[in-house]
């Protein structure tokens, strides 16, 4: 082919408009810079052959041929020259690429690959050179050719790129995308490969997108239709292949790892020798093939590895199936049915204790679960919000739907407040600041999933009432800080009555001090010996859910004139206030002068009435049962384990011995007592009480609630004027859905209820109207 | 262009065989040049024929080169504007471009042969500011034309141009 190199140069042509002449010179030229380039081009042929094209375009003479029409020629402007050797160039090119194409044809597989890109880099680097020599013809006949709309005309490198397109391409690129295709295959199978030959195939390719419109530009076709789309498809059927051999012998668990590797390694390919715009679409293939293809079986897998706490290959799972769309909605639902089932397991096994459940025991078994999956959802699912929010749903079924909630919804709520009642408590065991924290934070997590908050409310309002009451708070703070999370939570509204309580609490101490003062000023020392020192909580009527004592109750006279003197000093600080006095939450201590340990008199602590009892011993060694009935009017439920206490303790003996309490029986003080300790407790309180209260309190809770509806209900009439029956029901579910969940029939009874009470109306449309 | 290879000094060959020595970079203004040392590296000591130009010329077109040498290079698509529409010159090319006719040609076709954008249209500009406002008997006068048309053609000619014409 080289028959060039052995000949001399042809003359340089001295005749300008000589086209054979030029030719032949130029031809001997782009032949040496075909073929010979390594050899080099000396700069005086270089000069030559740029000097010949420009003469050649520059000759006056050739206008020749077009002289015949001299006007219209002249009046589009000058004739350029150059179309000759534009065309002989083009079919020189094609000849060329012929013999290359039938030498090309002679290899197959990587022989093919390598003569491709070798014969690739020698024509477009000869290409080059070409434009430049033929620079001259490029700026002048070219460019006029193009700036008149010619599509077949190009400049003289991109007319290398054509030719190369239309000659070779064509008939070559099937085979050499399959060479390519067998080498990533190879790589993909761990051997090692040549990867710049497979770059250098996909940067021909790219050079070959010679845009349409516009000669100059260049643009993604060619690439995309021959290599793109060819190397998507065998990576699809290499990886179906293979992950369907691979599961055919392996764990699923085990197939979940190679797909990540797999993907990763394609990943990193992309970089390697691919274009990154292949990334988007074999991604989407892999994914598709390694993925989407075997997802029900990874589905299907999902709770194995729940049940087995397999956390990474959930986690793998999770990166795996989040590549692709809707890949884990039914892990969620599985999430969210597993930890249902396990919450429910895990109140199952503590719901045995029955009625006497400890509280502790049953919020433990609550958060347990709850911790372990809400860890598994942070390191698992990478906190994924929807994963959140199915343990948000589950934890949410379990806490207010369990075997202990069974019978009545309500048994979580007062548990937990029970619960919180124990933390907040002084207990013997000092809590200290930070376990206290979490501690209340732990009975939060829980608050949140509980749906009858009102329920909750009420209950901790209870044990808040008797902790400040009794003094019997571990720590203010934590008493505050609770507070402030529930007000966090749920709302000023909602602990407005709790801070009311604190507010009372202060104000009392305020007003004992000043008490205090008030009686050292009005009275003197002798009358002040009349009294008992006491101290005296104001509580606010409607703040505290306190009830009044269900017997009546005769207050000793010491007593009594204490009280009054207070009561005096009240009204004349707060003129109109009724002060009710609640005997049965007061308590105070006693000195028993007539029994010592060590000399020291033991001291008793005793409630109100217990203090009324043991005072008629002050008269009397001996009182009747029916005494002390008549004299106190305490009822016999009150009355009977009052006594029963002090029995129990010995302080009295029952006359005759073991008698029971009623009419007939008499009591004597007991002489000989004796105590390990100095002061004695019988202020305990009743078993049969507290069961009472829990009662009490479910029953308000179901007026309350009554109260709430209406009251929504009234408030959103009130702005609204007229609404449909659906509507408002659907309104009033949706403002008070935070407290509890309404029924629709309750809602419709207290419509009914407010209708009859004419503060709404059925109109005659239908609809309901608000009464003024 | 690394510094190193803008200090290089080239030898260029005239058409009358004289050698003038210049720098690279200022040698680089003609696109013909600058394409020639891409492709074939820098000639060194080898001159490089300017084989259409003479010497006067040749030393004519090196000293514009060199006093533009540091122009910066035009880019492709801002020919269309502002290089058109102005036959503006400046001040330093039109006292350079104040020549004798002959040798203003030979400038323009040196330009045009040593592909160097910029000179060729100042040159292009300075004929045209020559043929602006006159007739075309005193622009046949500048350019020493001879009027080869015949009465009827000049005719053609005037009435297919009329609507251009000032009135």
């Amino acid at each position: 082919m080289s028959k060039a190199a052995a000949q001399g140069p042809p003359a340089m042509p001295t005749s300008k408009d000589d086209i054979n002449g030029t030719w032949r010179f130029l031809e001997w030229g782009v032949d040496r810079i075909m073929f010979n380039l390594k050899d080099g081009v000396d700069l005086k042929t270089y000069m030559s052959l740029y000097t010949s094209i420009h003469n050649f375009c520059t000759a006056q003479k050739a206008v020749g041929n077009t002289q015949t029409n001299t006007l219209n020629s002249n009046h589009r402007g000058a004739h350029l020259l150059g179309e000759e050797l534009y065309h002989r160039l083009n079919n020189y090119l094609k000849e060329h690429l012929a013999g290359v194409h039938s030498e090309m044809v002679k290899h197959s597989d990587e022989a093919l690959l390598t003569y491709y890109i070798d014969q690739w880099k020698r024509y477009t680097t000869a290409g080059t050179f070409n434009n430049h020599l033929f620079k001259y013809l490029n700026r002048h006949w070219v460019k006029r050719e193009m700036d008149e709309g010619k599509k077949d005309i190009f400049d003289i490198y991109t007319l290398h790129l054509v030719r190369w397109k239309e000659d070779m391409f064509g008939t070559t690129q099937n085979a050499v995308m399959d060479a390519v295709l067998r080498l990533v295959e190879k790589q993909r199978n761990g051997e090692t490969i040549e990867q710049s030959k497979v770059k250098q195939v996909v940067d021909s390719f790219v050079a070959l997108g010679i845009d349409d419109t516009d000669s100059t530009k260049t643009n993604l076709e060619v690439y995309r239709q021959y290599f793109e789309k060819p190397f998507i498809d065998a990576t699809s059927k290499y990886y179906e292949n293979e992950s369907q051999a691979f599961l055919a012998e392996n764990s699923v668990v085990d197939y979940m790892k190679k797909a990540e590797r797999r993907l990763d390694e394609e990943k990193e390919r992309v970089p390697l020798y691919l274009l990154p715009e292949i990334m988007q679409p074999l991604m989407k293939c892999c994914e598709t093939s390694l993925i989407q293809k075997h997802c029900n079986l990874m589905r299907d897998e999902f709770q194995v590895l729940l049940n087995n706490d397999r956390e990474e290959d959930m986690a793998r799972m999770y990166k795996l199936l989040s590549r692709i769309p809707e890949g884990l909605d039914p892990l969620r639902t599985k999430f969210e049915h597993h930890v249902r089932t396990a919450g429910q397991e895990a109140v199952n096994k503590v719901a045995d204790q029955g009625d006497s459940l400890d509280p502790k025991a049953y919020v433990d078994a609550l958060l347990e679960v709850h911790t372990q999956y809400a860890a598994l959802v942070q390191t698992a699912f990478t906190g994924e919000s929807e994963f959140v929010r199915s343990l948000d749903n589950a934890c949410r079924e379990y806490v207010n739907r369990n075997r202990v909630c069974e019978k009545n919804s309500a048994r979580s709520p007062e548990l937990l407040a029970k619960h919180a009642d124990n933390v907040l408590k002084r207990s013997t065991k000092a809590t200290e600041d930070d376990d206290m924290e979490k501690l209340l934070n732990q009975v939060m997590t829980v608050f949140k999933y509980i749906e009858d908050k009102d329920v909750f409310q009420k209950f901790y309002s209870r044990t808040l009432a008797k902790r400040l009451v009794n003094g019997t708070s571990a720590s203010g703070d934590a008493e505050t800080s609770m507070i402030s999370k529930l007000k966090d939570a749920s709302g000023f509204e909602y602990t407005n009555k709790l801070q009311r309580m604190f507010q009372d609490m202060q104000t009392s101490k305020d007003l004992n001090g000043n008490y205090e003062d008030w009686v050292k000023s009005t009275f003197d020392s002798e009358d002040r010996k009349d009294g008992v020192d006491a101290y005296y909580q104001i509580l606010g009527t409607g703040f505290w859910p306190l009830q009044p004592a269900n017997t009546s109750f005769i207050p000793p006279n010491t007593i009594v004139k204490t009280y009054e003197r207070f009561q005096n000093f009240y009204n004349s600080k707060h003129g109109g206030r009724k002060l009710t006095w609640l005997w049965h939450l007061c308590k105070g201590e006693m000195r028993a002068n007539y029994v010592k340990m060590n000399k020291v008199p033991y001291t008793f602590q005793v409630s109100t009435y217990q203090m009324a009892i043991l005072l008629l011993f002050n008269d009397s060694d001996t009182v009747s049962y029916d005494d002390i009935a008549s004299t106190t009017a305490l009822a016999k439920e009150t009355l009977d384990p009052s006594i029963g206490i002090m029995l129990k303790a010995k302080v009295i003996t029952a006359v005759p011995e073991g008698a029971p309490n009623q009419s007939g029986t008499s009591y004597t003080l007991n002489y000989g007592f004796k105590n390990k300790k100095i002061k004695v407790n019988l202020n305990v309180a009743i078993k049969a009480e507290q069961k009472q209260e829990a009662e009490d309190t479910h029953k308000t809770i179901e007026e309350d609630r009554k109260m709430l509806m209406q009251s929504a209900i009234v408030r959103i009439m009130k702005s609204r004027k007229t609404m449909k029956h659906q509507e408002l029901v659907s309104e009033t579910i949706q403002q008070i859905k935070n407290r509890f969940s309404p029924k629709v029939s309750d809602i419709k009874k207290c419509i009914d209820i407010l209708i009859e009470k004419e503060y709404l109306e059925r109109q005659d449309d239908g609809n309901l109207g608000y009464l003024a | 262009m690394s510094a190193e290879a803008a200090d290089q000094q080239v030898k260029l060959v005239s058409s009358d065989n004289v050698e003038i020595l210049t720098e690279r970079k200022v040698a680089e203004r003609s696109m013909l040049i600058k394409n020639m040392i891409e492709d074939l590296g820098a000639p060194g000591e080898e001159p490089i024929p300017i084989m259409n130009v003479s010497e006067a010329v040749l030393r004519k077109v090196l000293e514009w080169c060199t006093h533009h040498k540091n122009d910066p290079a035009p880019t492709q698509d801002d020919d269309a504007d502002s290089r058109k529409k102005t036959t503006d010159i400046d001040d330093w090319d039109q006292k350079f471009m104040q020549v004798d006719q002959e040798m203003l040609f030979e400038i323009i076709l040196a330009a045009n042969y040593m592909d160097i954008k910029a000179l060729l249209d100042v040159g292009c500009k300075t004929v045209a500011n020559m043929i602006k406002g006159k007739s075309p008997e005193e622009i046949r006068k500048t350019f020493n034309i001879q009027n080869d048309f015949t009465p009827e053609e000049e005719e053609q000619i005037r009435r297919e141009n009329e609507w251009a014409e000032d009135r």
